[in-house]
């Protein structure tokens, strides 16, 4: 199968990357950008641990190809922080202990990143709706809730979202 | 009275007692010392794995008690 | 409780902590504050680094080749196809091995039994058979349908109760009837016992397996170098262990090797034996002189990698119409699968804790674990005590149920307390459950009246804080630690422990900010790399808080006395007075205000040692600790659920987890540990469930296997019960695995009070709810029509 060119921007950065085009948008991140914060748990979408946020969408990054993302912003867990700053879910996180191996964090930040940028007040309800989607082996997930909860209450000023 | 193993001659005052540290140990010269008395230390085994009570032990006590007079 | 209970327990008494010089700590500054995991930052940014990220330069991927024979010898292996694909660099097979069978348990040499790439026949349907090392993954993967394999299928047997028959197939030569070990615990009088009670009740239960389900699957990088030198970057639980076992299958040096786990995406269990990745990856480089790198797909991870201890128990207990407890007798026949692995110390485990956390005057106890042509079995997370808790605290709570006692305070009448010696067997010190018990009184209260199709079931549970047993064979220490204090007054931990997400890096660091006096901020810990840390026995059997704890302290309490001496000589106090750290302040303990920061005593001691940093050494090895841990955990578990009479579907509505870990170390730590304990234990008993047929796995994904979501989790509240335990640091018990233990018995008790129903077997699936009701129901009409008749 004939490679292509295509354009990633992910973390405000351009990266022009030649692909299969049966490359997932996944493993273009991790092998083709470089960067191994977006993680792979299963070979079935149904872990979570590749979620990141295209055009500030939450989305398993397992579950399209590379090649429907060309030219699309995709930010990944290394794009949250700026400057050194960490963006307000990354404090909540830190506050309340929400990881603990730390290999479904990326993608359990992606999917809560996501959904507080369409949804600056979730209920606690809507919170776990939007990580049903990601498996966490370590936490029991309700430290994860926590840490939204009090991002969405306004617990935490500055920061990227 | 002390009952010995008829392997490694340690004591304990019941040869029911013996006969669970024989199986307990489960190491070949127990185990040979059982089949050398005429019993299968693995049919043993299963029974006791698979019905209630003690019927395997009791089997190897009384032995143990057989071989007092010879150690 | 009676008067000698109260005495024993006020001698037991949380005191004032008195370290090895004779400091009286007045306050703890660091312990159970609210500290941030030290690894945070690294994983909320994504620049935690794990073995599934890891990649060398010159780097080849490698696949393994699965025998999909559940039994069978291999005849032949020809490799010609595949390596003349370009890319493919190498197969190995076990022809290209030592062949030696290897095993954790190394003092016993008939259980080390398992060749990862074995020679002459495969024991489970997934057994590696061959490797291949290419350029890319997919190559790889190419390659592997070109490797042709010669079987000769042998039958295969999949039960335990089929493997000990005469005429089953024998899986591994020379062991008869398939009986890999037998494990017995007794004392007291157990036919005397029974004939004392009143009430006797035997059931059969069937414990199911269950996967680890790591997040990251087993993942290895192995790079060897022309100068004799074995790297490994390896997803696991002990580098030390990894370290050794390497060395022994290799045949080379453990000095020559170096085993390297950073960040470890969860192990729970699974990841302290030799696994197919870091195993093939070795054998690989080691042929090629490149470094090679071998990840599991989830699949993979579902079929090869060793799972929780499937069971059958059978148990017979006896007790007083008033509650007391007088006899138990139970027998284990565990599903050992094809090989040992470390199956042998869960069976053990299991017949010990099926006693806890009651005073039993007679118990017995035979447990016999057998091979059979299935995934092995081995530890899982609480290590046969979830297993013990569904079978005892059913049955006990079916018993109390049965005579009308108030199943709580029957508890409460038998429940261990400190100071009481279970016979031979172990000393409690420290002991919690009396409280816990009252705690989940006191909630089931405050619940009051529950909506009908909703109820309340509860379990209690104990845990080892780490084993005293040496079947691995080490002559070093269980737990060592080195601290270095730099001029600036920061400090370097090294420990052996391995950090898996569990916070034990944290907690160490705590333990060490504590005893040194100074911030958590100020520590650097280095841990899990076999070239720079001590050894450790590694983060298994809930140990690494109470022995590498105990190992932390102890050196920075030899750092300490070794700086303060510059302290003492600098101030030229009376000799009457003694000083102390705390905050970064050197003081007067009597007189706090006058002393001097802890930087500059650092400058001092670092000139007054010729230039020389002050380094401190601890050490922990348990001794003289009875059989089986230095210290035992004690807890509650109390979940309230709504059944679904129709589709037999379970809710998990709320809950309550009642907990005596001796002093909390790491808080935030804690809270993570119980509320991940709780869904991983939640998930046993009515989830995640491992169909076999004849041997093969129906579900090896993440669609099939059902794991607890976010949406289905209740909210999780906790009471910390505070107890002190002389064995721990600062005295600290466990609170990695104990709280696996009673959670699907919990939720037994709470499908039994919902439904009248009594479930045997778990996890508990919709359909088995659905078929006991249908079963009741047929039963009570029967019983009414009798009635009538008569």
């Amino acid at each position: 199968m004939e490679k292509r060119l295509i354009t990633l921007i992910v973390n405000e950065q351009a990266y022009e990357i030649y692909v299969n085009p049966k490359t997932l948008l996944v493993e273009a991140i991790r092998d083709h950008v470089g960067l191994t914060g977006t993680k792979r748990g299963c070979e079935t979408v149904s872990c979570g641990a590749c979620t990141v946020l295209v055009n500030d969408m939450a989305v398993k990054s397992c579950s399209v190809l590379a090649v429907q993302c060309d030219g699309m912003k995709i930010t990944t867990s290394e794009g949250l922080e700026v400057n050194g700053k960490l963006a307000p879910i990354q404090k909540a996180f830190l506050d309340n202990g929400s990881y603990q191996c730390g290999f479904c964090t990326s993608g359990m930040l992606m999917a809560t990143s996501g959904l507080l940028k369409e949804n600056k007040k979730p209920t606690k309800d809507q919170i776990k709706e939007s990580i049903e989607g990601n498996i966490c082996r370590c936490t029991g997930y309700n430290s994860i809730v926590r840490a939204v909860e009090a991002v969405a209450r306004g617990e935490y000023k500055e920061g990227s979202v | 009275m002390a009952f010995k193993c008829p392997v490694c001659k340690k004591q304990w005052n019941f040869s029911l007692q013996v006969a669970r540290h024989i199986f307990g140990t489960g190491d070949k010269p127990h185990r040979a010392w059982v089949e050398s008395e005429g019993e299968s230390y693995a049919d043993l085994l299963v029974q006791q794995a698979t019905s209630p009570g003690n019927a395997s032990y009791e089997t190897v006590a009384k032995l143990v008690e057989k071989a007092q007079s010879k150690l | 409780m009676t008067t000698t209970k109260k005495a024993q327990e006020a001698t037991a008494k949380k005191g004032q902590e008195m370290t090895t010089f004779g400091l009286a700590k007045e306050k703890l500054t660091v312990l159970n504050t609210h500290v941030h995991n030290i690894d945070g930052v690294a994983k909320v940014t994504g620049r935690a680094t794990y073995s599934f990220d890891t990649k060398l330069p010159g780097m080849l991927y490698g696949k393994i080749l699965r025998s999909p024979h559940a039994h069978a010898r291999i005849k032949n292996i020809d490799a010609s196809k595949a390596l003349a694909l370009h890319g493919v660099k190498a197969v190995v097979t076990g022809k290209d091995t030592l062949g030696i069978k290897q095993g954790i348990w190394r003092r016993y040499q008939e259980l080390c039994d398992e060749q990862i790439l074995p020679v002459e026949k495969v024991r489970y349907i997934g057994e590696p058979v061959a490797a291949v090392a290419a350029a890319t993954e997919e190559i790889a993967e190419a390659a592997l349908d070109l490797i042709e394999v010669d079987y000769e299928v042998l039958p295969g047997v999949f039960e335990p109760m089929e493997a000990m028959k005469k005429d089953a197939p024998t899986i591994h030569e020379g062991v008869e009837r398939n009986i890999n070990v037998t494990r017995h615990i007794e004392w007291g009088d157990v036919e005397s016992g029974f004939e004392e009670a009143d009430y006797i009740r035997e059931d059969n239960f069937f414990c199911g397996g269950q996967a680890h389900m790591c997040m990251e699957t087993r993942a290895a990088v192995s790079s060897y170098t022309p100068e004799g030198k074995l790297t490994i970057y390896h997803s696991n639980q002990s580098a030390y262990y990894m370290q050794a076992l390497m060395a022994g299958v290799l045949g080379i040096r453990e000095g020559d090797i170096r085993v390297i786990a950073k960040y470890v995406g969860g192990g729970f269990g699974g990841k302290f034996e030799l696994d197919g990745a870091i195993f093939c990856t070795a054998i690989l480089t080691m042929k090629l002189f490149r470094p090679v790198k071998i990840v599991y797909t989830r699949e993979e991870d579902f079929i090869a990698t060793k799972r929780r201890t499937p069971m059958h128990y059978w148990v017979r207990t006896g007790i007083k119409k008033d509650g007391t407890f007088c006899a138990r007798e139970a027998r284990v026949v565990s599903n050992g699968g094809a090989y040992t692995g470390m199956g042998a110390t869960a069976l053990y485990l299991t017949g010990f804790f099926h006693s806890f956390p009651y005073v039993w005057p007679a118990y017995r106890y035979d447990g016999y674990r057998v091979y059979t042509n299935t995934l092995p079995s081995t530890s899982m997370r609480g290590f046969g005590a979830p297993q013990a808790m569904w079978c005892s605290e059913q049955q006990l709570e079916w018993m109390a149920t049965d005579l009308g006692l108030d199943p709580i305070e029957m508890r409460r009448k038998n429940g261990h307390y400190a100071g009481y010696e279970v016979p031979g067997q172990a000393y409690i010190a420290s002991c919690g459950l009396d409280e816990a018990l009252t705690k989940t009184k006191e909630w089931i209260k405050a619940k009051g009246k529950l909506p009908a199709n909703r109820a309340i079931g509860y379990s209690a549970a104990g845990f080892m804080s780490g084993g005293i047993f040496n079947w691995f064979d080490t002559p070093y220490s269980f737990s060592s630690a080195v601290v270095t204090i730099n001029q600036d007054g920061t400090v370097i931990l090294h420990i052996g422990a391995t950090e898996i997400g569990q916070g034990s890096n944290t907690t160490m660091a705590i333990i060490a900010a504590e005893t040194l006096g100074v911030k958590v901020e100020d520590i650097t810990v280095h841990s899990g790399d076999t070239d720079h840390c001590p050894a450790d026995l590694g983060a298994w059997g809930s140990r690494q808080t109470l022995m590498t704890g105990n190992a932390t302290k102890r050196a920075c309490e030899d750092a300490k006395r070794q700086i303060l001496e510059f302290a003492y000589a600098k101030m030229g106090l009376n000799i009457v007075y003694d000083l102390d750290i705390k905050d970064r302040w050197v003081h007067i303990v009597a007189r706090p205000e006058r002393g001097m920061p802890w930087e500059e005593l650092c400058k001092i001691a670092t000139r007054g040692k010729d230039g020389q940093r002050i380094i401190g050494r601890g050490f922990y090895t348990p001794h003289r600790k009875g059989m089986i841990s230095p210290a035992y955990s004690y807890m509650m578990q109390a979940v309230e659920v709504e059944i679904d009479k129709e589709t037999g579907h379970i809710d998990l509505i709320d809950s309550l987890t009642a907990h005596d870990c001796g002093t909390p170390i790491n808080h935030l730590g804690l809270i993570g540990q119980l509320e991940g304990a709780f869904s991983m234990a939640a998930g046993y008993g009515y989830l995640e469930y491992m169909p076999y047929e004849d041997g093969k796995l129906m579900n090896p994904n993440l669609v099939d296997y059902k794991m607890i979501r976010a949406t289905e989790m209740p909210e999780t509240p906790i009471a910390e019960i505070d107890t002190y335990e002389p064995e721990g640091p600062y005295g600290a018990k466990e609170a990695g695995e104990g709280l696996t233990n009673p959670t699907a018995a919990a939720i037994g008790n709470a499908i039994f009070h919902a439904l009248g129903i009594q479930m045997k077997e778990c996890p508990v699936r919709p359909h088995m709810i659905v078929q006991a009701l249908k079963e009741k129901e047929e039963k009570d009409k029967a019983a009414k029509g009798a009635k009538k008749g008569k």
